[in-house]
């Protein structure tokens, strides 16, 4: 899910990047550090949208940086255990397959795939129903259920699952292709 | 939740019937199915609701009536509750992703984790009997389609790599010849200046890769890191057609320093490898072939303590139709078809490692062998490894001579029993001869390995059965 939130981070800036230029060099230094990343609380960090405000530097005793809280809003993108998520299927194989959704990688083992799919090995390697009417193979798009979350420092692991009802490709561009 | 529990909808053999009707009724024409009178139907019958919980799911232009649906739903309902309550057992936890179970999602204990397969996602992990389990449903689909499982090595077995720094000035030329990055297929050599590296390709690999991926499914498995793995994979198999994710390099081992199937997803009686080093192997010397050394750069030479020159210097490169990966690819296919042969539905009993056994034996099969001088007087003959390697090859060890012996092995010609030899015309020659047969999967004349060539070969001049030496 995503969501619009404010945050805080305290910015330590270099003496060279003083000047007229300050405020614009903590934004971007703040898009390098924040973008990006992932926290625990929060999820990924999309983008930085604006703002808030910038408060008064603090000189750190012993070195010349200086010390800026900032509050900007950015979009966080964090999923939730329940929640459907559509995803990219990246790789195939016997024992699931691996998916992303932006930052989000997701693995959805054999055992919470429908029963009638069957793995086909080969040079490309799918999930397919004994009719041959849907495959899983990689780069298809998927629906499917979150059913754990892990969210390290930077990354975000899900475990899917995509036995339940309508749940499964839902588009296949090698298909149809 | 009381219509579920005495509704008979709920018992999946009703699946089979409904398919059928909708196949049926779908097959009567297009329209039927829309026009399909359902307000007309016995309300009670469980098979036709079934259909229609089922043509539900697949087209929703359908209208039915609110009752229908509420109907429809609380079915529906009553299928997952059931569901539920049947998989109420505590979930066994057969792997974990990023230490979540990847059947219930809970968090499970880093310690009862089971192995870890880095090389396909570096946080997944499967239990042991998960892992015995996908080892199992993998022979049965690996027999339905005549493979087996093949891990090679990359360093000295397919491939030979040198740093830039260690290239010699009399390599030098090598740097005009080395094939574009950008198209690999078809090129032997390779300048891979972001790694400071510069590979040469085995002769033959090509093709061996397309020959013995008609008959196993490969594997890499390198000491090498992972980048180092991954672009090597890319100079063989440009396509990914071959490995696929099977690419195991030193960081996905469970063992340090050492190489073992377990990670790989084969059963192990139907796991061949090809290595050039057997002590990588320690608990899997059965399933090893081991293969001659590629060492095309001087400075892989140097690595090995050899004295001679390497290929680069000499410029000249193995052989492609008589070089060691086309003999190990005869091996290969020999130990194949007889894994398969007599095409049976039960390959049960089927072990590689026996075949390979089997194979080997008949290399100097009906050779008596008599060691002269070649072993400390000692230790035990038995215990020699030239012994265990000529007992492997299908020869015939004895300590001393009689009128059945065919071959002395001795290092030196003026031992009793190579004079004894001469006289009786038995073959005479030094213990190359069963190295070479133990690289090379095959008898050599034994005029090449006589005692005469040896002393004339003295120290430095390098002949071809040196480098088999270790």
């Amino acid at each position: 899910m995503f969501f619009h939130i404010v945050l805080e981070r305290n910015m330590q800036l270099h003496p060279r990047f003083f000047g007229r230029n300050l405020r614009e060099n903590l934004v971007s230094k703040l898009m390098k550090d924040v973008e990006g990343t992932c926290s625990g609380r929060h999820g990924f960090v999309v983008a930085i949208t604006g703002i808030e405000s910038v408060g008064k530097g603090l000189i750190r005793d012993g070195t010349a940086f200086v010390t800026f809280p900032v509050k900007y809003q950015c979009v966080v993108f964090r999923p939730f255990k329940g929640e459907i998520l559509e995803a990219v299927v990246t790789l195939v194989n016997k024992m699931g397959f691996f998916a992303e959704a932006g930052p989000v990688q997701i693995f959805v083992s054999k055992h919470l795939i429908p029963d009638d799919m069957e793995f086909q090995a080969g040079d490309m390697p799918n999930y397919t129903t004994s009719d041959g009417s849907v495959k899983i193979q990689k780069e298809c798009e998927v629906r499917l259920k979150i059913i754990g979350t892990r969210v390290d420092a930077t990354e975000i692991f899900c475990v899917g699952t995509i036995k339940d009802d309508f749940l499964g490709v839902i588009n296949d561009p090698a298909a149809a292709a | 939740m009381s219509v579920a529990s005495d509704s008979p909808v709920h018992s999946s053999s009703s699946d089979d019937l409904a398919a059928f009707l909708e196949t049926e009724l779908d097959s009567d024409s297009d329209s039927s199915s829309e026009s399909f009178p359902i307000e007309e139907e016995p309300e009670d019958d469980a098979e036709v609701s079934n259909h229609r919980l089922k043509r539900r799911k697949l087209d929703h232009l359908e209208t039915v009536d609110e009752d229908e649906i509420e109907e429809v739903a609380s079915v529906k309902f009553s299928q997952e509750i059931s569901e539920a309550s049947s998989s109420k057992l505590p979930c066994q936890h057969p792997g974990t992703f990023g230490n979540m179970c990847i059947v219930c999602g809970q968090r499970v204990e880093e310690e009862e984790t089971g192995i870890s397969f880095t090389y396909i996602h570096k946080g997944i992990k499967f239990h042991e009997d998960e892992v015995t389990r996908m080892r199992d449903i993998d022979m049965k689909m690996l027999q339905s389609q005549r493979k087996l499982c093949l891990v090679l090595d990359l360093d000295h077995t397919l491939l030979n790599s040198t740093v830039l720094r260690d290239l010699r000035p009399e390599e030098e030329y090598l740097k005009s010849l080395t094939h574009s990055l950008q198209d690999v297929s078809g090129g032997d050599l390779f300048m891979l200046e972001f790694m400071h590296m510069m590979t040469k390709l085995r002769p033959f690999v090509h093709s061996f890769l397309k020959e013995a991926s008609k008959m196993f499914v490969l594997y890499i498995y390198t000491m090498g890191d992972r980048p180092y793995a991954r672009q090597m994979a890319k100079l063989l198999d440009p396509k990914g057609e071959y490995f696929g994710e099977r690419i195991i390099s030193r960081d996905d081992g469970t063992v340090r320093h050492q190489k073992s199937l377990d990670v790989v997803l084969g059963q192990e009686k139907a796991v061949l490898i090809l290595d050039d080093t057997e002590n990588a192997w320690p608990s899997h010397k059965d399933n090893l072939i081991v293969i001659e050394r590629y060492h095309f750069f001087a400075s892989s030479c140097k690595q090995f303590d050899h004295i001679f020159q390497s290929l680069s210097q000499l410029k000249s490169d193995e052989s492609e139709p008589d070089g060691a990966l086309a003999t190990v690819l005869k091996v290969l296919k020999q130990t194949h078809s007889l894994f398969f042969e007599d095409g049976g539905e039960d390959l049960s009993g089927r072990d590689v490692r026996s075949l390979l056994k089997q194979v080997r034996k008949d290399i100097l099969k009906g050779c008596k062998v008599v060691f002269s001088r070649v072993f400390p007087t000692k230790s035990q003959a038995e215990d020699h490894p030239l012994w265990r390697v000529a007992k492997g090859l299908g020869a015939t060890c004895a300590t001393e001579v009689d009128e059945s012996v065919t071959h002395v092995v001795a290092m030196d010609v003026g031992t009793e029993k190579v004079r004894w030899a001469i006289r009786e015309k038995k073959f005479v020659v030094h213990r190359g001869w069963i190295d070479a047969a133990n690289y090379l999967w095959k008898k050599q004349p034994e005029e090449n390995f006589g005692l005469e060539q040896l002393k004339k070969q003295g120290a430095e001049e390098k002949s071809d059965d040196v480098p088999l030496e270790k």
